[in-house]
């Protein structure tokens, strides 16, 4: 499977394609709100297992799930660590010692740093915030033509010229990505020395210049063809094509409700534990602490 | 009928002649002695060899309609001695009771002389005034060798003064309420919280700014006590804790007792006030170990406490002794940066958004050429940057960790930095720096779906600072950009850069309950602050400078 395909949203199952830009758009960004709401590990490994599950739905193909087990993995094991090198609660058991806190200048700078198998633990259940958000995002890549959620950027007011700019940024990524091609083998043609005459990364800093020269002339030439057109000039724009559906509104008006109540009861707990304590949502206290 | 009311006279007579007999009959007094006596009430009999424990006498006196003087005296056995204290001599004391209801009760040190055989003794306590005698016996064992060689320990650490029985070894602060160490907070802060959201909850529920119970009970903090008691002696000795300043040497205000509940009023509590005024004070009991730790804590007046460094001083008393340690103690008024920087996060989002309308003028200005070439730099900065940022960032961060982003910093700071100031250099307008960077997030929605607050957020914060440090040098009204101006321009986006970092490093450590050490954030926002970005605006001026003439043919 080709880069490009692994971006397309081709062999998904219909139903998921089906689904409207913007309840995507409004589930991504609810689920966001939900996972940097809720701190309890349980509730945040529902919320990322019912992401897998929504692949497994949509028929995810088996390339995908190894690049998805592949990113996950990392993610979470970059954030184990971080955390297991900056975790900053009690009790920290140390694993093995980097920098000794008695190592001249390091050691008074660092204040001495080890690897503590508490923040492990702890940067793995941080990591299912990151995680979740990865796997969603990924559906919604997998499952959605960048039209369908600039369809959704359009029919909730984007500004025409501000969408024809992003189509053109979308239009222009391969052509750019074949321009920057085109100049690395020049680059690497007129190199003078025999010895790293393929190397990418020496040719990297010359990249610059002519590419962003020919995204000038290019621009020159784009801005003539579009004045001519009339169409930079646009006030009205047909947002009919991107209808949202009446039920996916629904839906996400109760799924935004869910969340709005997620939040408003995590926050009522966090002000009970500054003082702003009143007795009668003493029951939102209590599942806001055993289960957000 | 007179008969019956005769008979009705009588019954009446002979209840209320009960009810006054029950009176009296109820009416005396209670005598509770207890030898040796130890706060945490654990019953002990035995008293080891030239130990001062305490005797514990309580007399309670209720419904005698006048007030009585109590003689008491102590019958101690042979080789024991009472130590003298106010109000005792030679082991009598005279106590007055008030009428009705009248109570005291004292603590007296017994010690044996050194010579004194153990065994089972007793002592026993006689309470005399005119009306009536009590006397309460207790029996205990002492246990002279039990202590000898703890006293020859004592005698050798000090010889001079016996009073130096028990000391203060350390003082240790802030602790939580099980007496450990928070490795977050510095020694000897002691981090003093924002009282504004009570305040505000008052107000709302209508008890005014006056009812500060709820914060005034819970402590502030609590200190970690390390006493050695050598010669394992029981005692209640007074703990008490004064904001000392470093310069005079004299108390100040910001300590109160557990008894204060609110910032004008008096002390509640059923001993009623105290008298202590700055202070928190404790009642503690050494229970005969050689070392002893205390988790005791500390109230503060969030009034008038103010922040700045002081001493603590820490004295013991108890027993005619006293002893006195001193500990620096820096007062920090406790803000949450994390909370700040979401705060500030938010203002820039609000700005950007109400700029937001203003966005077709910006277009208009820069035509359909400036527009479209912005949308190509957002192209590459996205292809460019973001992308192998966020793709080989993963694989960096799992091999390099949270040092990956010095590696990816070339990219993000210096790449990134380079086209936003070429693009400057090109069109000079407020606004396209902002477009630029709303693409590229757009594009990042659009292709992997990263419609998330954070990074909403973020943007707001890159749009709001930078568009602000270049409004503040003046970049969009000078006339000719110098090559010593632009270096200028390329520190002050490296310093606006390090302070962004700063702001969404914060950000997600409040949002993804993060940590990282200061001194982490320091180099983050040195490296990948100041010194990238500034590398990468200057070379993106130089590269301005060139595209320049292709804008020119």
């Amino acid at each position: 499977m080709s880069m490009r395909q692994l971006w397309e949203g081709t062999d998904s199952r219909p139903w998921i394609r089906r689904i409207g830009g913007q309840t995507k758009v409004v589930i991504l960004f609810l689920m966001a709100i939900l996972t940097i709401t809720i701190d309890n590990p349980r509730t945040l490994f529902l919320l990322f297992f019912s992401t897998l599950l929504l692949h497994l739905a949509a028929g995810t193909s088996i390339y995908k799930w190894r690049v998805l087990a592949a990113l996950l993995m990392l993610g979470l094991w970059g954030s184990m660590f971080s955390q297991a090198l900056f975790f900053a609660q009690t009790p920290r058991t140390p694993l093995f010692v980097i920098i000794a806190r008695d190592t001249p200048w390091l050691g008074a700078i660092t204040g001495g740093l080890y690897v503590n198998r508490d923040g492990t633990l702890y940067g793995a259940v941080q990591g299912l915030r990151s995680a979740t958000m990865l796997s969603l995002g990924l559906l919604v890549c997998w499952t959605s033509d960048p039209r369908q959620l600039l369809g959704a950027l359009l029919s909730w007011k984007l500004p025409p010229q501000v969408a024809f700019m992003l189509v053109t940024a979308i239009r222009f990524l391969p052509v750019l990505a074949a321009e920057t091609g085109e100049i690395i083998t020049a680059l690497q043609l007129r190199s003078d020395t025999k010895s790293g005459r393929t190397a990418i990364i020496r040719h990297i800093p010359h990249i610059a210049k002519p590419l962003l020269a020919r995204c000038l002339r290019r621009a020159q030439t784009l801005a003539l063809s579009v004045v001519s057109r009339g169409f930079f000039q646009a006030r009205q724009r047909n947002t009919s094509l991107f209808v949202w559906n009446g039920r996916e509104k629904s839906a996400c008006g109760l799924f935004a409700l869910a969340t709005l109540a997620v939040v408003a009861g995590k926050l009522c707990f966090v002000l009970s534990e500054q003082g702003m304590y009143f007795g009668v949502l003493r029951r939102v206290y209590d599942i806001a602490k055993l289960y957000l | 009928m007179r008969r019956s009311n005769t008979i009705l006279r009588g019954v009446l007579l002979t209840l209320l002649f009960l009810m006054g007999w029950a009176a009296c009959a109820l009416a005396g007094n209670k005598v509770d002695v207890i030898y040796p006596y130890s706060l945490e009430q654990r019953s002990l009999h035995t008293v080891t060899g030239q130990s001062t424990m305490p005797l514990y006498i309580d007399l309670t006196s209720y419904d005698i309609p006048r007030p009585q003087e109590v003689d008491i005296s102590l019958e101690l056995p042979k080789g024991f001695t009472a130590l003298d204290k106010e109000g005792w001599h030679d082991g009598k004391a005279r106590w007055r009771l008030d009428a009705n209801y009248g109570r005291n009760f004292d603590l007296v040190y017994l010690q044996a002389r050194p010579g004194t055989p153990s065994g089972e003794k007793s002592l026993t306590v006689r309470l005399r005034t005119p009306e009536w005698e009590e006397e309460r016996t207790v029996r205990f064992t002492y246990d002279a060798a039990g202590a000898t060689e703890n006293l020859e320990a004592a005698h050798t650490k000090k010889k001079d003064n016996k009073k130096f029985n028990w000391y203060i070894q350390s003082v240790t602060l802030p602790v939580d309420n099980l007496g450990n160490r928070d490795q977050r907070s510095e020694e000897g802060v002691i981090y003093v919280r924002d009282t504004s959201l009570e305040s505000f909850r008052n107000r709302m529920t209508g008890d005014g700014a006056t009812n500060w119970s709820a914060v005034f009970n819970h402590p502030a903090t609590f200190l970690l006590l390390d006493m050695r008691n050598p010669q394992k002696d029981i005692r209640m000795l007074k703990f008490k804790a004064q904001l000392v300043d470093k310069v005079t040497g004299k108390p100040v205000q910001g300590l109160v007792t557990a008894g204060k509940t609110n910032h004008e009023g008096g002390e509640g509590g059923w001993a009623g006030d105290t008298g202590d005024q700055w202070e928190t004070s404790a009642l503690i009991s050494l229970d005969g170990k050689k070392s002893q730790t205390f988790i005791l804590p500390l109230y503060i007046d969030y009034f008038t406490v103010l922040a700045g460094d002081y001493s603590l001083r820490v004295t013991i008393s108890g027993n005619g002794q006293e002893k006195v340690q001193e500990v620096p103690v820096t007062i920090a008024k406790k803000r949450s940066i994390g909370l700040m920087a979401v705060g500030f996060s938010f203002l820039c989002l609000f700005a950007v958004l109400l700029q937001l309308g203003r966005i077709r003028k910006f277009i208009r200005e820069m035509g359909a050429r400036g527009a479209i070439t912005v949308s190509l730099f957002a192209a590459i900065a996205f292809g460019g940057i973001s992308l192998p940022s966020t793709r080989l960032g993963d694989l960096l961060h799992a091999v390099l960790g949270p040092f990956s982003s010095r590696v990816t910093g070339l990219l993000t700071g210096i790449m990134s930095y380079l086209l936003i100031v070429a693009l400057l250099v090109l069109y000079r307008k407020p606004g396209v720096l902002a477009l630029m960077l709303l693409i590229r997030y757009m594009l990042s929605c659009v292709m992997f779906g990263h419609f998330t607050p954070l990074g909403l957020l973020s943007l707001s914060v890159n749009i709001a600072v930078l568009e602000a440090a270049l409004r503040l040098c003046g970049f969009f009204r000078r006339k000719e950009l110098t090559g010593r101006y632009m270096l200028g321009v390329a520190l002050l986006l490296g310093v606006a850069d390090a302070f962004m970092s700063f702001v969404n490093l914060q950000q997600m450590m409040f949002f993804y309950r993060l940590y990282y050490a200061d001194w982490y954030l320091a180099l983050y926002m040195l490296v990948n602050g100041v010194l990238y970005s500034s590398i990468g605006s200057w070379i993106g001026y130089r590269t301005g400078e060139k595209l320049r003439q292709v804008v020119g043919e």
